[in-house]
């Protein structure tokens, strides 16, 4: 690899209405970890590029920057206010291959720079299909749905890349995703064709989308300063016959999906319904959990206060074929004996906790661990331990 | 108006339905003793095209990359959405090849079917790979509008447009319905949670005699089918296979965790130490890996 | 709004014939069946006849499609029908053949949903050629009428849009006669609930076990302590190589004496005599060793499923009449058994292997056949009419919904070239050709010459035991001198007194469980039937549950909305702190609780999705 020409990571930025969404900022942490230990290996002095497109967006910078952007490249333009694929593939490629940019990034590399070494994208609605187009358009290797890293130089033979040769590829990105068994991790490397039987090929950026939550973020640090460069975006005239009509969130009334740990109760909590619910209430507002019910509660059959009714005896609650399939890392059921209805709603669930007096109720088979004891006598004790074992819960 | 003229990208995965799977002592798939069929993504995206055939009239034609015999999936596609052409990209030359060498044959592939394609359709992603990278690869390719995750869409044949709804999905925030609009030629890469949809009777009606006519097709698809190898194709051999490839799977490593049945410990609640152990089993799991 | 000149809502064998018969005579109609394919609503006990009534005729199944016997996806012929009377470990046999044969040309064991689809393709082609079809996945919810007296039609799915004719083939609570105020609901005092499972069993033990060829095949029936003191009885029926067993009680004698449903089924499982005849080899899997790593336990139980499903395969081609090489299937058969005990500690035990459960209610045509079989420009045919012929051992519905379909075709297609779909001409011709009906005859009146078939073969009873019990009428009918006379007089008094002293636990009950404790043979099984709970039956079948309930409590402070939390099949209904809760997602749309409550079928293509039938 001619690498003079490659440098810096490019971080592809997603925002919505105004506010950065969790994973640019994630990606920026771990690009900043990444380059921290890069620039001090190779005795180097790569940058992590935060790149913005938007309609009015320049407030954004300061908390790229502060989260551990070196330099954010902002394109605003109207046209780029609603997310159209088309539109903003052409412009990241524009940015990536700008060399009036480059020189503003770091002057040093700039006569020799031509694209980017190493480009992040998030896994997500939008940055899964915009890290594809992207990388069809650069010609270059993308790794999806990544959740680890590791920078390092590989001595490599493949019997097509290198024509068996033993082959040193330095500053390799190694990227790290889970196969569709859950069982095995595969490495993924995005490198040049070395073998002589073919024609020599270059392939850069080393692109991957990032899964969002896999990584943290940094601190936010006020003190850290970087530049900010205003990009001019071409826009193709024919490519604004493409609209967006309209763009709305879906105002589903329990969202499952976003929460790390989910809380469950059935009807475990008749002796006090009120009472009870209320209790673990405060238990999942420890763990940051969302809470849910099987589909008896959502019968209304046990007497709570109004409020208490209309928040938690609704269909919206129910976790079960009826209502919603959830797959949190954490799920605890709190009274649930585990109907098959609504074990095919918790089954994919990372790890289960199941709180019955009786310990062989049906929801055992589906859990890892139970604990025998009625919930209004457990709940507490869990409370004391979770203040101990787990003082900040950083769950999101 | 004239008719639509669709296509369906389509790719042979392994059957993983119980009775049917096979695993290594590993726990990974066992490709050799798991049978193939059609990829349930490839079968949603006929069905997107199947609708558009009925609304609107036009001629399916199915494409599909593949190095064994891939019958099964080319007759469940032809019965899904009353294909009237099946082609099947097979090559020694294609193999090993990533995302973008794979885009490549498509792309090919869809510029070998009859006539310039209106829309072209994928699914959202495959069961085994699962990159989602290869539609709008291919879209890009062929210079056409890619739009993903589409959840229901029309076409206005007068205006040549598509009006598409797609539900986007961002960590952070609620679920998003977006509406766009895209003048033809574009690709539609389907939403899993996609179904068509006729509401008048006889919309209903042409779409039963549509599936009839797939019915029967279904019996006789090899007459349908196409084969073309990479020559034939006219695909350039250092843009396809592993050669035509930036990327490589370097290594596979076994992961700590998976999902299996569980076998649950059974713990007391009224023991300080039980409880103790609880939570620590909660703290691990938090620190566990994302696993999506 | 679109036009089209025929609705027929129901897409079950009677709302199939009627479209093909309109099809035969070059109609445009349409068919909206709610299921989200034809046949996986519909359940049957099942027998369809071909019948051949001495005064008049009937469109029979193989008249209608004349390449039934053929082609259609028959299980087997009935050639032997038997009646069993039980008491504990006692039963004692009748044999009825000779009834079953009366006026019948063949009677074959059905199952619905494969059936109904066969039919449906025979009848896509043709009308489609006339601009109509088969529309599944559709719901009907409402019908209003225009000024020219056509019938909008109101769906959950769809535009709304006019028709000419309507023809109501929805079925036993059919919500077309409710929704236009054709009829009232049926009565529990006119229905019968039926339970039933399927339960696979190869084709060749059932040759064996029952005594037959493999097109053949034998209808069982039970009365007497199986019924648990309820008035009706228990079936068997062969199918090719599944049984459909199952229980048909009068509605009321189950609010009498409430009992869950599908204990009425196990009551029969648990009689020797049943438990011999369906058992069959299984294999014993054990558990998984938990101690394993989770790969491993992963991998050996999809391998475990993949053997089993191939031991079943093999098993399957060996033990059926059309295996072409049965020396090198037993063989195979054999090594994969091996293997399953070798490899994978399997070990093979006698048990019965038990499938899908089902439920349905059964109208009684002599309590409830409807007067008036039209509104408007709407005709009812089959069960949605009520017409049902029930009389002791002999239950008829297939065929009569068949040929009542027949019959509504052809005055819509008369009214269709009439261009006259009024109740004075159309509904009118319709009436008629119902009363011309043999079927309605059996269902107004007794057959004197089927009383005697049946009268013959019971004449082994010995008369102690029928004893004081029954009216003079009734006694004077066992008298061939005084049959005809005593016949007249019981059309004069009217079926509907004379039933209540013939349908009586007396009847169904008591009198069976005496004639098998004096004259039973004494049986025994060499096993346990390993029998399934409610939640377990109702946890293998195939739902589509929708968001919202499709059905609706009413006031629940009722005796027969209390008694649901028993009658319902699918134990839908709950008590719980001291409230009725009803969980719609187990619902199988048979209507037992509909009296009490806002029932409507669920919409299209949502509910209950048989793969039997």
């Amino acid at each position: 690899m001619t690498e003079e020409h490659y440098r810096h990571v490019f971080v592809i930025i997603e925002h919505i209405d105004g506010k950065l969404l969790p994973v640019s900022l994630e990606m920026l942490g771990e690009a900043r970890r990444l380059f921290d230990d890069y620039n001090n290996r190779y005795s180097a002095n790569e940058k992590v590029v935060a790149v913005v497109l938007g309609d009015n967006i320049q407030n954004l910078s300061k908390t790229l920057i502060e989260h551990g952007a070196d330099c954010v490249v902002v394109a605003d333009d109207p046209a780029l206010h609603s997310l159209i694929n088309k539109i903003h593939t052409k412009v990241i490629c524009q940015i990536c291959l700008d060399k009036d940019t480059a020189s503003k990034i770091e002057p040093s590399y700039a006569s020799e720079f031509q694209r980017p070494r190493y480009m992040f994208f998030a896994a997500d609605g939008i940055g899964r299909h915009l890290s594809s187009t992207v990388l069809a358009e650069l010609d270059s290797g993308l790794a999806s749905d990544v959740n680890k890293l590791v920078i390092s130089d590989l001595e490599i033979s493949h019997p097509v890349k290198t024509g068996g040769k033993k082959i040193m590829y330095n500053k390799t990105l190694e990227m790290y995703r889970v196969d569709f068994s859950g069982f095995l991790w595969t490495t993924i490397l995005c490198l040049d064709n070395t073998n002589e039987n073919y024609p020599l090929r270059e392939y850069s950026p080393q692109a991957c989308n990032i899964i969002p939550g896999a990584f943290e973020p940094l601190k936010p640090d006020s003190a850290r300063t970087g530049n900010v460069i205003d990009f001019k975006p071409k826009i193709d005239e024919d490519d604004l016959k493409i609209k967006v009509l309209s763009q709305k969130f879906v105002e589903s009334e329990v969202d499952f999906d976003n929460y790390k740990a989910v809380v469950g109760f059935g009807r475990g909590i008749q002796e006090s319904p009120e009472k009870n619910i209320k209790l673990i209430e405060e238990f999942a507002t420890h763990l940051n959990a969302q809470i849910g019910t099987s589909l008896p509660i959502s019968k209304n059959v046990f007497s709570a206060s109004p409020a208490t009714t209309s928040t938690y005896m609704i269909p919206a609650r129910v976790i079960g074929t009826s209502g919603q399939k959830i797959s949190p890392m954490l799920y605890i059921a709190f009274g649930i004996s585990g109907a098959m209805q609504h074990l095919s709603g918790m089954e994919d669930s990372q790890f289960v906790i199941s709180v019955n007096p009786d310990e062989n109720a049906p929801i055992k088979d589906a859990s890892d661990i139970l604990l025998r004891g009625r919930l209004e006598d457990v709940i507490p004790l869990l409370m004391d331990e979770i203040k101990k074992q787990l003082p900040e819960m950083e769950i999101k | 108006m004239s008719e639509l003229n669709l296509a369906v990208v389509v790719k042979l995965e392994p059957d993983l339905s119980e009775g049917n799977i096979s695993y290594n002592a590993d726990g990974t798939l066992d490709r050799q003793k798991t049978k193939n069929t059609l990829g349930p993504h490839s079968k949603i995206a006929a069905q997107a095209a199947f609708y558009a055939k009925v609304k609107y009239g036009g001629k399916i034609s199915i494409g599909t990359m593949s190095g064994h015999a891939a019958n099964n999936a080319l007759q469940i596609a032809m019965e899904t959405c009353d294909a009237d052409l099946l082609q099947l990209y097979s090559d020694h030359k294609f193999a090993g090849a990533d995302t973008i060498g794979t885009a490549e044959v498509l792309k090919n592939g869809i510029e070998k079917m009859d006539g310039k394609m209106d829309i072209v359709f994928s699914g959202h992603r495959a069961t085994d790979g699962e990159t989602g990278q290869v539609g709008p690869q291919i879209a890009w390719k062929l210079g056409l509008t890619f739009l993903g995750n589409v959840i229901s869409y029309d076409v206005d044949m007068e205006k040549r447009t598509v009006t598409a709804k797609r539900l986007v999905n961002l960590r952070g925030v609620p679920e998003i319905i977006q509406e766009i609009e895209a003048p033809l030629p574009v690709f539609i890469a389907i939403d899993p949670s996609y179904k068509y949809y006729f509401d008048t009777v006889s919309l209903r009606l042409t779409a039963e005699k549509y599936k009839r006519e797939a019915h029967e097709r279904a019996q006789h698809f090899d007459d349908y089918i196409q084969t073309f190898t990479r020559e034939e194709l006219g695909a350039d051999e250092t843009l396809v296979g592993l050669i035509g490839s930036p990327t490589i799977v370097y290594n596979v490593q076994r992961v700590p965790k998976g999902k299996a049945t569980r076998s649950a410990k059974v713990l007391d609640g009224s023991n300080p130490e039980h409880i103790r152990q609880t939570v620590t089993a909660i703290k691990e799991a938090f620190s566990a890996m994302v696993i999506k | 709004m679109e036009q089209y000149d025929v609705a027929i809502i129901g897409g079950g064998s009677s709302g199939l014939a009627a479209l093909k018969q309109l099809s035969n005579l070059g109609k445009q109609a349409i068919l909206l069946e709610a299921g989200s394919k034809i046949g996986s609503k519909n359940m049957s006990g099942g027998i369809l006849y071909s019948k051949k009534p001495k005064k008049a005729k009937v469109t029979n199944v193989d008249d209608l499609y004349e390449n039934f016997l053929s082609d259609a996806p028959i299980e087997r012929k009935i050639t032997k029908y038997v009646l069993h009377s039980t008491s504990k470990d006692k039963i004692y046999s009748m044999d009825l053949t000779a009834a079953h044969d009366y006026q019948t040309n063949f009677a074959c064991s059905v199952l619905m949903t494969r059936l109904n689809s066969w039919f449906a393709k025979q009848s896509s082609e043709t009308s489609q050629k006339y601009g109509g079809g088969i529309i599944p996945g559709v719901h009907v919810k409402s019908i209003t009428w225009n000024e020219k007296g056509r019938a909008i039609i109101q769906t959950d799915e769809l535009d709304e849009f006019e028709v000419k004719a309507v023809i109501a083939a929805d079925g036993v609570n059919s919500e077309v006669a409710e929704m236009v105020k054709a009829r009232s609901k049926f009565t529990t005092s006119q229905l019968y609930q039926g339970v039933k499972i399927i339960v696979k069993l190869p084709e060749t033990i059932i040759n064996e076990r029952f005594g037959v060829n493999s097109d053949e095949g034998a209808a069982h029936l039970f009365a007497g302590d199986v019924t648990l003191n309820h008035i009706g009885g228990g079936f068997l029926y062969t199918n090719y190589d599944t049984l459909s067993i199952g229980a048909v009680y009068h509605f009321d004698s189950l609010l009498n004496n409430p009992v869950e449903p599908s204990s009425l089924i196990d009551s029969l499982l648990k009689n020797p005599m049943i438990s011999e005849l369906i058992k069959d080899k299984v294999p014993i899997i054990k558990e998984i060793d938990k101690s394993l790593p989770q790969e491993e336990q992963l991998k050996t139980r999809f391998d475990i499923a993949k053997i089993v499903k191939t031991w079943n395969a093999v098993r399957a081609n060996y033990l059926t009449s059309s295996c072409t090489d049965p020396d090198a299937a037993k063989l195979q058969l054999e090594r994969t058994e091996e293997k399953m005990t070798t490899k994978f500690d399997i070990d093979f035990g006698i048990d019965y292997v038990e499938s899908e459960y089902g439920a349905k209610l059964i109208p009684d045509g002599k309590r409830c056949m409807m007067e008036k079989p039209f509104f408007k420009n709407i005709l009812f045919v089959g069960d949605a009419a009520g017409r049902g012929i029930f009389i002791g051992p002999k239950i008829e519905g297939l065929n009569v919904g068949i040929d009542d379909g027949v019959r509504a075709a052809n005055a819509v297609a008369r009214a269709l070239d009439m261009d006259d779909f009024s109740e004075n001409s159309m509904g009118t011709y319709y009436s008629q050709l119902i009363d011309e009906s043999p079927y309605t005859t059996e269902m107004k009146q007794i057959d004197k010459d089927y009383l005697k078939i049946f009268l013959d073969a019971a004449k082994d009873i010995p008369k102690d035991i029928i004893g004081s019990r029954y009216c003079p009428i009734l006694k004077m009918m066992s008298s061939g001198a005084f049959r005809g006379i005593a016949v007249k007089f019981a059309n004069m008094f009217g079926y509907d007194k004379l039933l209540p002293m013939i349908e009586t636990e007396d009847t169904y009950v008591k009198i069976p469980i005496q004639l098998a404790e004096r004259l039973g043979k004494t049986l025994s099984s060499s096993y346990s039937p390993n029998i399934p709970s409610i939640s377990e039956r109702i946890s293998k079948l195939n739902y589509n549950d929708d968001f919202v309930s499709h059905i609706k409590l009413l006031d629940t402070d009722n005796e027969f909305i209390h008694n649901m939390t028993t009658l319902c099949p699918a134990k839908c209904y709950a008590k719980e702190n001291d409230k009725i809760i009803l969980q719609y997602e187990g619902c199988l749309d048979c209507g037992t609780c509909s009296q009490k409550t806002e029932w409507h079928h669920p919409r299209g293509e949502k509910g209950i999705h048989y793969r039997f039938g």
